[in-house]
């Protein structure tokens, strides 16, 4: 199994498209980063000694609109409420100033957004990587070896696994290099403030945004998995990486815009990777649970996974 | 053992057609087997179904005893094939290939790809890019991808389709000298008449789905009898001398010789008889039917009686 994967990433890494994608993320990492820098010299740092008023004007502004509204103010507006003014609370409370300077761990929260793009070249490698060996012609000859059909899948699957999480890692290990180059390491370590089920709890930021990262890697997994599924069903890697990228930056809307009239879009797929709703947000759908989303996804996954094997295993490799 | 390949009444139905229709046949170890027919005819889909690559509707194929069905793992350690065209990943090397080859079966060490490398001729150019390759170093290639693993059996699927007459003539003898000298059962498919007579030993004709003839080449060629041509200065003399011994001899004649079949004993009187009659003879030679005219021959006489 090991060799097989090696020899899966031997075929990624010999192709010079892949060090594009590589160049791709690092650049728009770095420009990113200058980009930041340059506003930050131009800009000052905010007066520290008001915060405390500031939040409680902004608390009871918030409060008034919710109270004005009453029932009229839709959910996920209340939620949102609810949970800056919990923090808000918090803050004043515990003397977390919400003006900190701009670190590190900012910029690896605004680098974040590039996980996208790191989930754009997962799926072009997963939409490639069964289709290719079709339209290569390569797949008769490496369907002739000792070795079950089943497994040479597999093997690619984890391949396409692994090259996401390197994708993510380099991100993650660059920005945080970037950043601390930059921006330089805070001073006094703040920490993050996170809100679930009613209760602000206080985090460490490196924490955090590992967790952050892990949350929003999923829907890029399950993306991935679905372009993989594509590829080995219908042999097409246009097909499938352009459905996917379709879905993935569509998708979520859809989902929403569906939500907002019918139940049902909880069961979309789009309505669950996001499992950063539950931490930080308010569910697409009203009473959605994190458990719920988890058992979605899982079942998702297995539909995948069960149609690529079954197609796979079964195909006969003609022409 | 000698029987290294059984292929045991095999169907292929694919969307209600019967494109191999029960076809039985085996492969000794060192014998080249020709698997000969006209495009379309299901040589390709034999030779699918015998590596894998397509399911079996009914029957079995047996490599070494071992069912491609149900032990395709272990029946399939024992072949090397190319399907085809030898495709290659042409933005790796030709070392790289094989390496990649090499991974995926047991036992292949970096000694056995020098040596396999070495065997088809490929050592200077191993480690350029196969984008770079012409046909011929690719089919050589193939060849080494498919000798890695030491298999007891290969199949070829038009092996020599696109080569020049060097090319061919190259695989050929490689195929030659690994059965003879290897002991392995080579079994190639292709639509060329005269290449797969200098190949094989024996050849198996398939059409519309059907086996319907294997032979030794020498039989297949030849036929129950042997034609000679005798060259002499006075054809017609000769034919009516024949003819007066054996009326119903069928004689050609062609400028300035008389065609006619013999058995090889009665060689020696017919020159005496010539000789005596005065006539002048230049050259006595076997002619040789070209596989070509035989296969026209088979098939077309095949499906007259199949129309029948």
């Amino acid at each position: 199994m090991l060799r097989l994967i090696q020899n899966e990433w031997m075929k990624i890494f010999r192709r010079p498209g892949t060090y594009v994608m590589l160049g791709l993320l690092l650049i728009m990492t770095t420009v990113a980063g200058a980009f930041i820098k340059y506003q930050e010299s131009g800009g000052t740092v905010p007066d520290n000694s008001e915060w405390k008023r500031g939040l409680q004007t902004q608390n009871e502004s918030y409060q008034k609109q919710l109270d004005e509204m009453g029932e009229m103010a839709p959910r996920e507006m209340k939620e949102q409420y609810q949970r800056e003014i919990a923090i808000n609370e918090y803050r004043i409370e515990n003397d977390i100033s919400p003006n900190q300077d701009y670190s590190i761990w900012g910029f690896v929260t605004d680098t974040s957004q590039l996980i996208e793009f790191a989930g754009l070249f997962t799926i072009i490698i997963a939409g490639g990587i069964v289709a290719s060996e079709f339209n290569w012609g390569t797949i008769k000859l490496l369907l002739i070896r000792p070795i079950k059909r089943g497994k040479i899948l597999a093997s690619k699957y984890i391949t396409v696994v692994l090259f996401g999480l390197m994708l993510l890692f380099i991100l993650f290990a660059y920005s945080a290099l970037l950043g601390a180059l930059l921006f330089g390491m805070p001073e006094e370590a703040a920490p993050y403030l996170n809100y679930y089920n009613g209760a602000v709890t206080e985090q460490s930021m490196a924490i955090h945004l590992i967790i952050y990262y892990g949350l929003k890697s999923i829907t890029m997994l399950m993306l991935a998995t679905m372009a993989f599924m594509i590829s080995a069903v219908f042999r097409n890697s246009s097909l499938a990486i352009g459905l996917s990228l379709f879905l993935m930056f569509m998708g979520g809307q859809v989902t929403r815009l569906i939500s907002m009239k019918y139940d049902w879009a909880k069961y979309s797929l789009f309505a669950n990777t996001d499992l950063l709703q539950y931490f930080e947000g308010v569910p697409m759908v009203q009473g959605m649970t994190l458990g719920f989303s988890i058992m979605m996804i899982f079942i998702y996954f297995l539909f995948f996974q069960a149609l690529a094997f079954y197609v796979f295993k079964k195909r006969d490799v003609a022409a | 053992m000698d029987t290294l390949v059984e292929i045991q009444d095999v169907t292929k139905v694919i969307k209600g057609r019967t494109i191999i229709n029960s076809v039985s046949f085996e492969v000794k170890k060192g014998e080249v087997f020709g698997f000969l027919g006209p495009n379309g005819a299901g040589k390709t889909t034999t030779i699918r179904m015998m590596v894998g690559l397509i399911g079996i509707t009914s029957g079995d194929i047996k490599i070494l005893g071992s069912s491609i069905k149900t032990d395709f793992e272990k029946a399939i350690s024992h072949i090397g094939a190319i399907v085809e065209n030898p495709e290659m990943y042409k933005f790796l090397s030709g070392y790289q290939n094989l390496v990649h080859y090499a991974r995926m079966s047991r036992g292949v060490t970096k000694e056995k790809i020098e040596e396999t490398v070495e065997l088809v001729g490929l050592t200077d150019r191993i480690h350029d890019k196969v984008r770079t390759y012409s046909l011929g170093m690719r089919q050589r290639l193939g060849l080494a991808q498919c000798l890695l693993h030491d298999p007891k059996i290969l199949i070829l699927d038009e092996p020599t389709n696109g080569l020049d007459p060097a090319g061919i003539r190259e695989i050929r003898d490689h195929l030659r000298m690994l059965a003879r000298e290897r002991d392995m059962a080579v079994i190639v498919s292709s639509h060329l008449l005269s290449e797969m007579e200098m190949m094989c030993d024996r050849i198996g004709i398939i059409q519309n789905g059907k086996l319907i003839d294997v032979q030794h080449i020498s039989d297949f060629v030849q036929g129950e009898e042997k034609i000679y041509e005798i060259e002499v200065d006075h054809p017609e003399k000769a034919s009516s001398l024949l003819k007066g011994a054996q009326p119903d001899i069928p004689i050609q004649l062609t400028g300035n010789s008389v065609l006619l079949p013999l058995v090889r004993d009665d060689i020696p009187n017919l020159i005496k008889n010539f000789v005596q009659a005065d006539i002048k003879i230049f050259a006595v030679r076997e002619v040789t039917k070209t596989l070509e005219e035989r296969f026209l021959e088979v098939t077309e006489y095949k499906e007259d009686a199949g129309n029948a």
